[in-house]
């Protein structure tokens, strides 16, 4: 590939490889930050693996570990622990250390002379660093502008996100809905100007955003009251720690906002398009192209939400396939509500389409 | 009729509607990409490797979103080989970041949903999150190849004796057109997928550092940001794809006329 570096490109790289250094240097020598106890492994030994069988048949084989470790922070620094640590060849809640590892402790005390502590995981940060430094700097390097300016979208969104986390944990859960739907507008207005500037071509995009989500919701809230929520299972809901109905339709509500943008902007992108290329074009004429762009992108659009929301559901699946449930248990106690996302917002998608060939044709077309 | 089947018809309608013939070949997608899903997980079930099964049922959902989503063969041929190629690359970086990270399996806020089940089932959850992993980006990795490639198929259309170089600053320019709007798809996405999660964390008050180094949150954090990497690859990528086919492309085209 005949790919010129130029000067501006190289002074970037080299200012990336210089915060990488210093990022990674950082997160590799953080321990005396945390409150919690870090140990890093220098000896292990492993007992003799020990067979399991469950009642549905599932062999597995657990195997304990003596694990020498050095303290790293707190009083107790550059001291020798013991851990005793359970594995298993799944390892679904435990794990096995190796030596160099570094994990964090609980129960860390005095016991026969020596110190003692109980696993508590493994210390994750630096593959955080280091993965989003590795987004950061390929997406700035191969996007140039429009990359910091997706960059400066995605940090300003995610400080909004926390707001409003906050404002809700403030209402005990009271008006998740409003909040968020609130913060959705918000969001579409800050991703917007960021992508397209103070345009008119941002204001159709963001009333045709607004219009094909609040549908799409509108609708699935409908069928999903009309069909006295069927085949929906709330309680399978995870992590929940608030009445789970609204937050569900709040998740959908995020979920399907993005991509409801995407499209819209890519199909006012083409409008404005043909406008350039011929001032007189019709309403009609621009109706039906905003159709016909947004029939292709709908589909895969679709499959990308539900791909998202359907390989979450994949880890606990197996499990209950693996406990002897049918599939048809199996899909309704993991799958339903991930598919009930998956469809509501593919409806949204798919109404956006209309929406935004409506507002685009008017705001650009010449009546005939 | 249960929610699920009268949604499912709602959107079958409206697809139809709003895309015909076309729409209603989304819709089949939809549903296709779902039975591979799951046969998937049945696979595994009945311990075919996980690794095997990503490669394996990655290359179908691939196939069915790409072939299915669009008929010009100029476009979907080259859209088609560059996800497999992005593909390829993601699957050895999921699988050392997996190795690196310990994500697998569940967390410590999972322990109520797991109460009765019995959870050494004897399948390495480290190779069934790679490929859960695998699986969620590619809907992503279709779409901006798909995207990439149409454009590029358009510039050859018009430009037959376009440079390379040019071709590929053309590739990196739609890229740059599309990418903040799908880096925004993919992280509202995951935000719709973490919320409750989030009010879980902010309301028993988890520290900054408890939270950067939870189990649940990195394993959804290294999974948005493998996505956007694989649209980063795929950007690139498509673009040489493109450059290697261009002679057929070129060639098909003025069949076609």
């Amino acid at each position: 590939m005949t790919f010129k570096w130029s000067r501006q490109k190289k002074y970037l790289l080299m200012g990336m490889v210089i915060c990488g250094l210093l990022a990674m240097t950082f997160v590799t020598h953080n321990q005396r930050f945390y409150r919690q106890p870090i140990a890093r492994v220098v000896k292990v030994t492993n007992g003799k693996a020990q067979r399991t069988e469950d009642e549905f048949k599932n062999v597995d084989h657990q195997t304990e570990q003596q694990i020498t470790a050095v303290l790293m922070n707190g009083k107790y620094r550059e001291k020798k622990v013991t851990i005793k640590n359970t594995f298993s060849d799944s390892q679904p809640m435990d794990q096995e250390y190796y030596v160099g590892d570094q994990l964090f402790l609980s129960q860390l005390g005095k016991r026969d002379g020596g110190l003692t502590a109980n696993p508590a995981g493994q210390k994750r940060d630096t593959v955080v660093v280091f993965l989003s430094w590795l987004v950061i700097t390929i997406l700035l390097l191969t996007m140039g502008r429009a990359g910091i300016f997706a960059l400066i979208s995605v940090v300003i969104d995610t400080i909004l996100f926390m707001i409003a986390l906050a404002l809700d944990l403030h209402n005990q859960g009271n008006h998740v809905l409003l909040i968020f739907s609130v913060l959705a507008l918000i969001f579409t207005a800050v991703s917007l100007l960021l992508v397209l500037g103070p345009t008119k071509k941002m204001l159709a995009t963001f009333c045709s955003t607004i219009v094909g989500t609040t549908i799409a919701i509108l609708v699935g809230v409908l069928v999903l009251s009309l069909t006295n929520n069927r085949g929906v299972y709330y309680e399978s809901m995870q992590y929940v720690t608030q009445v789970p109905r609204p937050l569900f339709i709040a998740e959908i509500l995020l979920g399907s906002l993005g991509a409801v943008m995407d499209e819209s902007s890519d199909i006012v992108a083409t409008l404005f398009e043909l406008k350039r290329i011929d001032p007189n074009v019709s309403r009609m004429q621009l109706f039906m192209s905003g159709r016909s762009v947004g029939k292709s992108i709908m589909g895969p659009l679709v499959n990308v939400l539900f791909l998202i929301f359907m390989a979450d559901t994949f880890t606990n699946s197996l499990l209950y396939l693996k406990n002897g449930n049918s599939w048809g248990y199996t899909f309704n106690m993991n799958m339903s509500l991930g598919m009930v996302q998956s469809l509501i917002s593919g409806i949204g998608i798919v109404l956006a389409v209309p929406a935004v060939s409506v507002f685009g044709s008017l705001l650009l077309g010449r009546r005939k | 009729m249960s929610s699920i089947n009268a949604l499912g018809l709602i959107l079958l309608l409206v697809m139809f509607l709003v895309g015909g013939k076309q729409g209603f070949r989304s819709f089949i997608s939809l549903l296709l990409n779902f039975c591979s899903l799951f046969f998937g997980i049945v696979l595994i079930e009945f311990h075919v490797p996980p690794m095997f099964v990503a490669v394996v049922i990655g290359i179908t959902i691939l196939a069915i979103t790409i072939f299915m989503g669009e008929d010009d063969l100029r476009t979907t041929v080259t859209a088609f080989y560059a996800s497999l190629i992005v593909l390829t690359i993601l699957l050895f970086l999921i699988f050392f970041i997996s190795h690196w990270a310990m994500v697998q399996g569940f967390g410590t806020e999972d322990s109520d949903d797991l109460e009765g089940m019995s959870i050494l089932i004897g399948i390495s959850y480290l190779k069934v999150s790679v490929t859960a992993i695998v699986l969620s980006t590619l809907g992503a990795i279709a779409e901006a190849a798909m995207a990439i490639s149409a454009g590029l198929t358009e510039i050859l259309e018009t430009h037959p004796d376009i440079s390379n170089s040019r071709l590929i600053e053309g590739g990196m320019g739609i890229g740059q057109q599309i990418i903040g709007t799908t880096l925004n798809t993919l992280f509202f996405g995951c935000f719709g997928g973490v919320l409750s999660l989030f009010i879980w964390f902010a309301g028993l008050h988890y520290s900054f550092g408890t939270i950067i180094n939870n189990k649940i949150f990195v394993a959804e954090l290294i999974e948005i940001l493998i996505s956007f990497l694989g649209v980063l690859l795929t950007v690139p990528i498509t673009s040489l794809v493109m450059v290697k086919r261009r002679k057929e492309v070129v060639d098909k085209s003025i069949e076609t006329k």
